[in-house]
C-alpha cells in the first residue's frame, strides 16, 4: 500500500478499499490533506466540504466492517466539475449568476456514481457556463496547471484537469462541447474520454449545446476511464438521447492486446502547423503504437475545417439560445469573454444554424467513409503545450476567438460529428509541460480507444508523472 | 454565404431582443465572421430532402471495416 493513498489510479484505490487493506477515511484523508497543500497554488476547488467528507468515509467504512456492498467505488472519495446538478448542493456552473443556485434534482451521471459508493470531497472549478477552453474564470479567478502553475489549465473542465493531475481527486466529471475534456487532459497530463454522443445520460448536467454536449471523465488512466464509462452509461428516461442497448464491459476492453488492431495517422489538417515538440510525440506515440502490434497507416480525412465552422455555428447559437433570457436580464453579471462569445450566437441566421445541423449526417457518413479501413485515428489534442495564464488571457478584445480557434482547432470537428476520442498523456515538452494524443473512433466503439489507451500506458509511464510541490 | 456585416449584426441582435451597441455589433462580426468563410462551400449545397436527423441514422450504421 502506498504510503499517500491519494497517489493510486482509481481502480486501485477501490480495490484498496473493498478489501480493507486500507480505509475510505485514510483515503479521504489522504486527498484532504493534498488539497489542504495544492488548493492555494492551483484553486482547483470550488469547495471543499471536508468534515462532510469524512463523516461520509466513516459510514462507507462501518458498511463495509457490517459487510453492506453498496458498489464497486464503495468509500472512494471524488470531486467533479461543477456543473453536475447534485440535489440539495450549491452548483455554480463558474458563474455569479448561479452563485447561489442550490440543486432539487441530482443528474443522472452522478447518481450512478453515488449508487456504485463514491462519496463528494467538494466540487471542482471550471470555466464560466463551461464556454472558454483556456480554464479563465473572471469570478473565481484561473486554474492552474500542477506541471508549471503559470500556465494554463486548458477549459472548460479546469478545475477537473488540475485536480486529478495533482492528485487531489482520483477521477472528475468534465464535459466535452468543444474540447472541454481532451483539453484539460492534454494540457494537465491526465486521461480524458469525450464520450459519443449519446453515451452517457446528459440529464442534470448544465446545458451549454443540446446538440453537443457530451458527458465524460478525467482520469489518471485507460483503465480509471473504462471503469467510470462503464458505470454511468446507459438509457435514462430522463435523457431521451441516451441511448438503449447493452454497455459494454469496457473493462475487459483494456486488457485485451492491441495487435491486428490498425490505427490512422492523418495526412493532412491535425498534423500541420504543429508545435514542433508536439510533432514530435506525436510520432513517438505512433511508434510505441506500432511496437505494441498496432498497423500503422496513412488516412486522408475530408476537409476538417468545414466541420470546424459548423460546429461553431451550431454552439453559438445553442448556447445563446439557452442564455437569452439572463443575456436581456442580467448582462452585468457575465464575465467579459463569457457574454461575448455568447452575442455572438444572435447573429446566426435560423437557416445558417439549420443548414449545419442538416450537413452532420453526411459529414459523420463521409469521415466514416475515409476511416473505414482503420479501428481509430491518432491526432495531437492541440497544437501546442500549455500557453501562460498571461499570454492568453485575452478577455473580449478582437483577438480572443482567434485565439479561442487556435486552441480548439482539433477538437471540435470530433464534437461535430458526435464521435468518441480518449485523450491519453504522451510526453513532456522540454520545459516540463505535458502533451497529450487524442484516439478518435467510430461512434459508440470507446471499447477500442480504452483498449489502445490501456496497451499504451502499459508501455509507457507519463500517466504516473505526478507534479512536484516545489 | 457571406458573413454578415456589423450593420446586419445589429439588426439581428435587436430582433432577437437583445439589442447590442454599434461596437460590439462590429466585434460580434468579426468573431463569427471565419465560421461563415468556413461553412460556405457547404451552405446552399444541401440536397432538398435531408433532415437533421439523417445524423443518427449515420451515427447508428453500421461502419463495415
Amino acid at each position: 500500500m502506498s504510503a499517500e493513498p491519494a497517489l493510486l489510479s482509481l481502480t486501485a484505490v477501490a480495490q484498496a478499499i473493498g478489501q480493507k487493506r486500507v480505509s475510505s477515511r485514510e483515503v479521504t484523508k489522504s486527498c484532504l490533506d493534498r488539497i489542504a497543500q495544492w488548493q492555494p497554488r492551483l484553486n482547483a476547488f470550488m469547495a471543499i466540504e471536508a468534515d462532510a467528507a469524512l463523516a461520509a468515509a466513516d459510514a462507507a467504512d462501518a458498511a463495509l466492517a457490517k459487510g453492506k456492498i453498496s458498489g464497486p467505488l464503495q468509500g472512494v472519495p471524488l470531486a467533479h466539475k461543477d456543473m453536475y446538478y447534485d440535489e440539495g448542493h450549491v452548483v455554480t456552473c463558474g458563474s455569479k449568476i448561479r452563485r447561489d443556485f442550490v440543486a432539487t434534482t441530482t443528474s443522472t451521471a452522478l447518481q450512478r456514481l453515488k449508487e456504485a459508493g463514491t462519496i463528494r470531497l467538494g466540487s471542482l472549478q471550471m470555466v464560466e457556463f463551461a464556454y472558454g477552453p483556456t480554464g479563465h474564470n473572471s469570478h473565481y479567478g484561473a486554474v492552474h496547471n500542477p506541471f508549471v502553475p503559470d500556465h494554463i489549465t486548458g477549459g472548460s473542465s479546469s478545475g477537473s484537469g488540475s485536480a486529478v493531475a495533482a492528485r487531489l481527486t482520483f477521477a472528475a466529471l468534465g464535459s466535452d462541447t468543444g474540447g472541454s475534456i481532451r483539453m484539460p487532459a492534454h494540457f494537465c497530463g491526465v486521461s480524458g474520454l469525450k464520450t459519443t454522443y449519446g453515451r452517457i445520460s446528459r440529464a442534470g448536467a448544465m446545458p451549454l449545446s443540446q446538440s453537443l454536449d457530451t458527458v465524460g471523465p478525467l482520469a489518471r488512466t485507460a483503465e480509471d476511464c473504462a471503469l467510470l464509462l462503464g458505470l454511468m452509461a446507459g438509457p435514462d428516461p430522463q435523457d431521451p438521447t441516451a441511448i438503449a442497448g447493452p454497455v459494454p464491459d469496457y473493462m475487459a476492453a483494456t486488457r485485451e492486446p492491441i495487435k491486428g488492431l490498425t490505427i490512422g495517422v492523418p495526412t493532412a489538417f491535425y498534423v500541420d502547423d504543429l508545435d514542433a515538440e508536439v510533432a514530435k510525440i506525436l510520432d513517438e506515440t505512433v511508434a510505441v503504437l506500432k511496437r505494441e502490434g498496432a498497423n500503422i497507416v496513412p488516412v486522408e480525412l475530408p476537409d476538417q475545417r468545414q466541420l470546424t465552422a459548423a460546429c461553431q455555428l451550431v454552439l453559438a447559437v445553442e448556447a445563446a439560445a439557452f442564455h437569452k433570457r439572463w443575456l436581456i436580464e442580467r448582462p452585468g453579471d457575465y464575465g467579459p469573454q463569457v457574454l461575448m462569445r455568447l452575442q455572438n450566437g444572435l447573429a446566426i441566421p435560423g437557416v445558417s444554424y439549420l443548414e449545419a445541423m442538416r450537413w452532420r449526417g453526411p459529414a459523420l457518413a463521409a469521415f466514416n467513409t475515409a476511416t473505414a479501413g482503420v479501428d481509430a485515428v491518432i491526432a495531437p489534442v492541440a497544437p501546442v503545450a500549455a500557453p501562460t495564464i498571461a499570454e492568453s488571457d485575452v478577455g473580449n478584445s478582437p483577438d480572443a476567438e482567434a485565439v479561442i480557434q487556435r486552441l480548439t482547432r482539433f477538437t471540435r470537428p470530433i464534437n461535430y460529428l458526435g464521435l468518441p476520442a480518449l485523450a491519453i498523456p504522451s510526453g513532456f515538452t522540454r520545459a516540463g509541460l505535458p502533451v497529450g494524443m487524442q484516439l478518435i473512433g467510430r461512434s459508440f466503439e470507446e471499447a477500442v480507444l480504452l483498449r489502445i489507451g490501456a496497451a499504451f500506458q502499459r508501455a509507457t509511464d507519463f500517466h504516473d508523472k505526478v507534479p512536484r510541490f516545489a | 454565404m457571406t458573413k454578415p456585416t456589423p450593420k446586419e449584426v445589429k439588426a439581428m441582435a435587436d430582433v432577437a431582443g437583445v439589442p447590442v451597441d454599434a461596437e460590439v455589433a462590429t466585434r460580434m462580426a468579426n468573431s463569427i465572421g471565419p465560421a461563415f468563410e468556413g461553412f460556405a462551400v457547404v451552405a446552399g449545397t444541401l440536397p432538398f430532402d435531408l433532415e437533421p436527423a439523417s445524423f443518427l441514422l449515420v451515427q447508428f450504421a453500421k461502419v463495415s471495416k
